[in-house]
Parts: C-alpha cells; structure tokens; sequence
C-alpha cells in the first residue's frame, strides 16, 4: 500500500483534549490526542467502545467544543469556529444512517437542504449514480429505505455538500455484511476519483486494513499506536494493539 | 386491531365535532333567547317550547347551555392553545439549548408544579377578581408547564438525533433547525398532549366559575349555571341536571378522544 507523504495535509489536530464530567466523576474521553489527515488520504481509528473514537469525531466536526488542543484546516485555524463553520471543510456521516435523515422529508429534500442554498438535482443525481442507487429512491422518506440505503444517500448528501473530508463513525457496523461491502466499495471509488480524504472511524481491524492508509489506535481517549497500516497490523509494538489484532484474527477464524 | 382503533377514534372525533358544531351554531340552533327572563315561565318543566325546562328567572335552560358551551369551549380551546404555544416554545429553548435559561426555566415549572394546579388557579383568578379572564389567567399559569416539560424531553431525543448533528454541519441555524427539524417533530405528542388537557381545563374553568370566580353572570357559562341553580335543586332539578350532564359529556368525549389518539401514537 503506497502512501504519498508529499501531500497537502487537509486537517491537523493537535493535542486535543476533551474532559467530560458526570457526576463527580471526571472521565478523560481525549487526552492530547495528535490527528492529520492528508488529500486522498484514509486514516483508519480503531479501539474499543469508550476508547474516544466517536469523541475524536465529534471535537474534529465542532460538534462538541474541545477542551485544550488545536484544530487546523490546511494552515487555517478552526479551533472553536463550530460544526456550521466547520461543516463547509468536512462532513460527517453516522452510524445509525437512518437517523441521519429527518423522518419527515424525502432523500431528495434532505439532500438539496445540506447544500449550503445550493439547488442542483442533476449533481443530486449524478451523486447517487455514483453511489448506484437508483434515483426512484430520492422521493422517499427514510422508513422505506433499507439501512445500507440510507447510508449511501447519507454518502451522497456528505458529497453534495462539497466537502473534501469525511468523518465516517462507524458506518458499516448496523450494516448486513452486503450492504458493508458495497459502501466499502462506494468508500474506495470516491477514493480514486475524487481524492476524498477520510477519517474511519471503526473497530473492525479487518476492515480498516481493508481500506486505510494509516491507522491510530486508541485506548482510554489516548493514541497508543499510530503509522502505516501494514506496520501496525503486522507488527503491533503496543501490548494494547496487538490483544486488538489477536482478538480479531481469533474471531474471523 | 388498528383499524377498530382507527373507528374508534373516528367516532370519538365525530361526538367530538357534533358537540362544536351545535356550540358554533348555538345561535341558529336555540329555539330561545338563552338572556330574556319569562316571570310567567319560571323553573317550568322541559316541555317543547322549553327542551330542557326553565330556571328562577324564566330562562330557556337548553339555549344557555348551548350559549355556555360557546363560553365554555372557547376558554378552553383558547386557554388550550395558548398554553400549547407558549409551554412548546418554552420547552423547545430549554431543551434545545440548555445551560441556564434551561435551568432557571425549568425550577420555575418546579415550583409552579409542586403546588395543586386548582389551588394556584383559585388563589390567582381570587386575586384577579372573577371575570372569564381573570379564569384563564389563573389556570394558564400552571399549564404551559405540562407541555413546556414534554416538549423540553422531546426535543433533548431529537436533539441527540444525527439528523440534527447533520443540519448543524450542514449550515443551519438554531433558529432553523428548531422551526424545521424539531418543532415538526414533537407536534405529534403535543398534539395528544393537548387534546387530553382539553377535559381538564374544562374542568378548571367550569369549576371556577363555580366558585363564583370565572364568569360574572348573567353571561351563560356551564360551571356557574350550576352554581346558580342549586338553590332550588328540589323543586327545579333541571336547571342543574343539564348543564352538568353537558359538562360530563363533553369532558368525556375530549378525554376518551385524547386517550384514543395517545394509544393510537403508541401503538405506532
């Protein structure tokens, strides 16, 4: 797996903190975490659940305000501008893909709303060709879509919207193993044609290998292991990564 | 299952729309003036010039209750709806929101609601000094809360929906995103909210004006044809049996209608 190191670095994240409280309890969900996301680049986050994966996401969007710790795109400074502010260099796409639309509303209505006062049907379908889905599709509400369905229009409504990195959390994990396999393969052509650079959030090692150039692996809201794919699957240096990697293999047998 | 559920409601809905519909059309609908007093028809039986008999003062009984129903229905729907606006926006800010408007809002509903709803709205229409205002003031100040605390809950589930983290990236406003996203959204439990409350207010008010603190006559009001009629409960029972089993009937109808839709939306 090649990797261009000589490409513009989209999005940095520099020892982002995020702290929440609940009760007297103090739980660190962040803790001086360094992010970058390179053009074209697919950075794979893996861990377990409460590892910070998802809080990573949410403090990168703007979704949640960061507590320490500083946001770049490209050489401009995002730290605390906001997910509207935010939401014109990235875009994010969730797990439960059903509830990322309005139950009220058509796919197409949805779509053409995220475009920023932006009406363009024959982009709308020009995306969901892209994505292989058919444009019937577009005047129905989100109850009559499947789920892997769902997450393809909320691939293409990320799309419409003109940004250039994706925040993907957990996307495939509600999915049936098909419906996995197509958005993988959606995933990888936007890739190659588009130099779309995305931050994989998953914990399936397998699938992150799959797809990623680079992989961070979290524990306890800290990087323990980060770098190329091929090295960290197939030489984990942290005790943490290699149980990870050793739990996977142990269960795709 | 559903669709004998969808019957009912229909016929509850249907009672419902009989009862607006003679209230609205009281005017054609009344065979009598409900205000001229008769000194030769006092407290006389139901008969056909009289359909549900006369009172001390010689008026048409059957034409004040549909007069009163007017009075009635239109406080509470009114009172009703007012509520609903404000107590939804109220809820929608707090819950959308949070931080201290949240808080501060949210203890007021507290102490609103650790005191009996009657209790407060006696004290405050007392205050006011009667009048059918003065009434609806009284219980709308305990109201909203009930739907500023739904709508509040209901829009802290919409607010953790990824459908709002989308429309946030995606550029829009608060403002916005409650006006398109959330208000739509929780118009459906209010909805029910609100056509459950329609019984109880129509309690609170009727029992005001009981108490001599809603209506001032001699304006027709259900609660206080009652109310005036029960001094000569022996000898003229129907001055007081009609305008009670219209009360019942009414709230009975609003309530089962409520109940119907609220286990219909639930059944979803």
């Amino acid at each position: 797996m090649k990797t261009d190191d000589s490409r513009e670095i989209l999005l940095r994240g520099e020892r982002l903190s995020k702290r929440f409280t609940d009760k007297d309890r103090q739980i660190d969900a962040l803790s001086e975490v360094d992010v970058f996301l390179r053009r074209g680049e697919f950075l794979g986050v893996v861990g377990e659940s409460g590892s910070g994966k998802s809080t990573l996401l949410k403090v990168i969007s703007g979704l949640l305000p960061v507590d320490a710790g500083e946001i770049y795109c490209g050489e401009e400074r995002m730290t605390g501008c906001g997910a509207r502010e935010m939401g014109k260099r990235l875009q994010m796409i969730f797990q439960d893909a059903k509830s990322s639309f309005d139950p009220r509303f058509s796919m197409v209505h949805s779509i053409l709303e995220s475009g920023r006062g932006k009406r363009d049907l024959a982009e709308v379908r020009a995306l969901i060709d892209l994505v292989g889905l058919d444009s019937v599709l577009l005047s129905r509400k989100p109850a009559a879509l499947s789920g892997g369905q769902c997450q393809r229009m909320a691939i293409v409504r990320a799309l419409y919207n003109g940004a250039d990195i994706l925040l993907c959390d957990e996307i495939t994990s509600a999915l049936d193993v098909s419906s996995q396999a197509q958005i993988v393969g959606i995933l990888k052509k936007l890739k190659e044609q588009r130099g779309l650079a995305v931050l994989f959030v998953s914990h399936d090692i397998a699938l992150v290998r799959m797809l990623c150039d680079r992989v961070l692996v979290m524990q306890n809201g800290r990087v323990v292991e980060g770098g190329r794919i091929a090295n960290v699957v197939d030489d984990p240096q942290d005790p943490y990564t290699r149980q990870l990697i050793e739990s996977a293999r142990r269960q795709s047998l | 299952m559903r669709r004998q559920l969808k019957l009912r409601i229909l016929l509850a809905a249907a009672a419902a729309g009989i009862l607006l519909f003679t209230v609205i059309f009281a005017g054609v609908i009344a065979p009598n003036d409900p205000y001229a007093t008769n000194a030769l028809a006092i407290r006389k039986a139901p008969c056909a010039a009289y359909p549900f008999g006369t009172d001390n003062l010689g008026r048409c009984v059957f034409s004040r209750v549909l007069f009163g129903g007017r009075t009635t229905i239109a406080a509470t729907f009114f009172l009703v709806l007012l509520s609903f606006l404000a107590g939804t926006f109220i809820g929608m800010i707090c819950g959308y929101c949070g931080g201290w408007a949240d808080r501060l809002l949210m203890r007021i509903a507290d102490i609103l609601l650790s005191f009996p709803q009657m209790v407060v709205a006696i004290a405050v229409a007392g205050i006011l000094n009667g009048g059918m205002k003065g009434a609806m003031i009284a219980l709308g100040i305990t109201m909203w809360v009930s739907f500023a605390r739904l709508a509040r809950s209901h829009t802290l589930s919409i607010r953790q929906e990824a459908y709002i983290s989308s429309a946030i990236l995606a550029g829009k406003s608060g403002l916005s995103i409650i006006c398109t996203h959330v208000f739509p959204n929780l118009l459906a439990p209010l909805f029910t909210n609100a056509l459950t409350q329609i019984g109880t207010t129509m309690i609170g008010l009727s029992g005001l004006s009981f108490l001599g603190l809603g209506v001032i006559p001699p304006t027709a009001e259900w609660g206080s044809m009652i109310s005036e009629a029960r001094a000569y409960i022996q000898i003229a029972p129907w001055a007081v049996i009609a305008p009670s089993l219209v009360t019942i009937l009414t709230i009975v109808v609003f309530n089962y209608l409520g109940d119907l839709v609220m286990e219909y939306r639930e059944a979803l």
